[in-house]
């Protein structure tokens, strides 16, 4: 269960706060999948990044499985990232001088797991996302749905409880797009993993089982999409 | 602490075969010339100090001079004690010498010298100057009449030389030139060889055999005013001087390196410079690391930022950026070490610096070059840590998306 109190995100630019969240609070259950909405500034990214204990909110909370990790030490959200969550940037984030197979071990290996060949599970990851056959290529030798296909595999080498992912097809042609959406419903589906993922696309909502909505930092709907 | 260190590895190993090959080999190439110029000074140091030390004790002061202790002015019965010097083990050879006071004449020119009274057979088992004949021949026992001068005493039209002002400047082997003592007798010499040591204390000086001393001066018969030791190689002096000092009492010992105040001198100045070029080059060093990394880490902050949002530990990343830093500094070292000795050394051996005691080796030293590669590994890794441990404090966000 993965629940948010009260949260609020404070920006200082220059002398002016902007107030990028509001006051948010939700919960999400285990093997949800969830569609943060919002036009382009809305808080949806920042929301995400929040979840995703990439950055520390102004106030509020978030407690997964009962437990506070908004007051957690730099380390110990470290810690807790790469056992328990696993985040799918944008922009596919992929180290440049890995090949696609050691971007996906590489946290499996930070990890350490006594007994998991990680190797293995991340050629068994790429398989999963049909790129099984491209385990020595390098980032820039991969297609945009390829790079991010990848990210995903990576997201996923810790068996992760909750992805994040922050637009994942942003930057993806249509077919790739449908691609990887595709991959992410069946982790949810066959896997159980919850997925949080933010879309400013509304035909995104159809892969979703819940919805939150972002308008200027204030959530202004939560609860199943309307297909 | 395993696994931190695995990762580490890991991505250091991938940045390096990885990386841009360019600045790999530049990074090394100027840790190799630093790593050079470090053993470099030091080396023509110790070679100019040891070349300096060995012309000292081979033409100047033995392994041991004994004098007489006490209110003695000469030492009695020298050619005895000499004898029994000898028949200790470990020493070599032992010579008698008595020194006066004089002035050396030729044409017009007068010159202030010690005229040194020696038995020629043992001091060539004591000292090479003999070998070091520029003009004419050594000395011989039965010589009477005959002088032996030092270059910087005779001059020998060598205009080039250190005291030339300040010779007899045209006296060659054969010329004749008067010796005043000075209790006062003032004798003709045939001058029958000019040696030149390259060490100027010594070739300022003359000498005579003890035949022809004895004759200016019939007291010293059987005394001298100094016996000069040569050990073998290895001995210790002070083991010796023991054995010396049980077998006479009154005497006073000084061993070659108690002798040296010039040479001590001078090797402390050059010890200085060495060390504020060495401060130089390990912040040369330092810099060269400090910009790499630093150059890297702004090119990279994105990826490191990607690697900390993935669950890759600050502490991985930094360490992966110090074992670079190590792999740099040690590569550096090891061609450094190697190119200094399979190279620099052979090709100096042939070429060798001159100085005006005589052609200085370079050599080295492993205590010094330990300390070198452990002080420049350090620098390495604290030139290497500063900018990582500036990014690592960087919120992850901002090191993604700046």
């Amino acid at each position: 269960m993965l629940e948010v109190r009260n949260l609020s995100k404070m920006y200082g630019l220059g002398d002016v706060q902007v107030r990028a969240l509001d006051d948010i609070s939700f919960s999400i259950a285990d093997g949800d999948m969830v569609c943060i909405m919002g036009k382009s500034g809305s808080g949806k990214s920042t929301l995400l990044r929040q979840l995703g204990l990439l950055d520390r909110p102004t106030s509020g909370e978030i407690i997964i499985d009962n437990e506070v990790v908004t007051k957690l030490s730099d380390d110990a959200r470290a810690t807790l990232r790469l056992q328990h969550l696993g985040y799918v940037f944008q922009e596919y984030a992929l180290l440049a001088e890995l090949t696609a197979h050691e971007n996906v071990y590489l946290p499996g290996m930070m990890l350490g797991d006594k007994g998991v060949d990680f190797k293995k599970r991340a050629k068994e990851l790429l398989d999963l996302v049909g790129l099984g056959k491209r385990l020595r290529h390098y980032p820039k030798e991969l297609s945009g749905g390829e790079q991010q296909r990848v990210a995903i595999a990576r997201a996923l080498i810790n068996n992760p409880r909750i992805i994040f992912a922050d637009e994942p097809c942003a930057n993806l042609d249509t077919i790739s797009s449908r691609k990887v959406m595709e991959t992410l419903v069946g982790l949810n589906e066959e896997m159980k993993v919850t997925v949080i993922f933010v879309s400013h696309d509304p035909e995104d909502k159809r892969y979703a089982r819940g919805l939150i909505v972002l308008s200027d930092g204030k959530m202004v709907k939560e609860g199943a999409p309307i297909q | 602490m395993t696994r931190l260190l695995k990762v580490a590895t890991f991505l250091a190993l991938k940045s390096i075969v990885r990386g841009n090959v360019g600045i790999i080999l530049l990074t090394i190439f100027m840790l190799v010339l630093v790593t050079m110029n470090l053993l470099f000074v030091p080396g023509l140091i110790n070679g100019a100090t040891m070349s300096m030390n060995t012309i000292l004790i081979k033409t100047y002061s033995g392994d041991i001079i004994i004098e007489p202790g006490g209110d003695d002015t000469v030492i009695s019965h020298a050619d005895d004690l000499a004898q029994s010097i000898e028949s200790i083990d470990g020493v070599i050879a032992a010579s008698a010498r008595n020194n006066i006071n004089a002035y050396v004449t030729f044409e017009d020119e007068r010159v202030n010298c010690v005229v040194i009274g020696i038995d020629p057979a043992q001091e060539r088992a004591v000292f090479e100057v003999a070998d070091s004949l520029i003009e004419g021949r050594y000395l011989d026992s039965r010589d009477r009449g005959q002088i032996l001068l030092g270059v910087q005493l005779a001059g020998a039209d060598l205009d080039d030389i250190e005291l030339y002002s300040s010779s007899l400047r045209h006296v060659h082997a054969g010329d004749k030139v008067v010796v005043t003592y000075s209790n006062g007798i003032e004798k003709q010499y045939t001058v029958k060889g000019i040696f030149d040591t390259g060490f100027i204390q010594t070739d300022v000086q003359a000498f005579v055999t003890d035949l022809e001393f004895n004759s200016v001066m019939p007291n010293m018969n059987n005394k001298a005013t100094s016996i000069r030791v040569k050990l073998e190689e290895g001995v210790d002096p002070e083991l010796i001087i023991e054995r010396i000092a049980s077998m006479r009492s009154g005497l006073a010992f000084q061993t070659w390196d108690e002798t040296a105040g010039l040479v001590e001198s001078m090797t402390e100045s050059f010890i200085l410079i060495n060390q504020i070029l060495n401060v130089v080059n390990y912040l040369i060093a330092g810099i060269t690391v400090f910009i790499v990394t630093y150059v890297d880490v702004v090119n990279r902050r994105r990826q490191i930022g990607i690697q900390r949002a993935i669950g890759i530990k600050s502490r991985s990343i930094t360490i992966s950026y110090l074992i670079r830093a190590l792999f740099y500094a040690v590569i550096g070292l090891i061609i450094g070490i190697l190119a200094f000795k399979y190279v620099i050394i052979p090709i100096e051996a042939r070429h060798p610096f001159e100085f005006p005691f005589g052609p200085a080796y370079l050599t080295t030293k492993p205590a010094y070059t330990a300390r070198m590669a452990f002080i420049l590994l350090s620098v390495s890794l604290v030139a290497a840590f500063i900018p990582v441990w500036r990014v690592m404090r960087i919120k992850i966000l901002d090191a993604i998306w700046g």
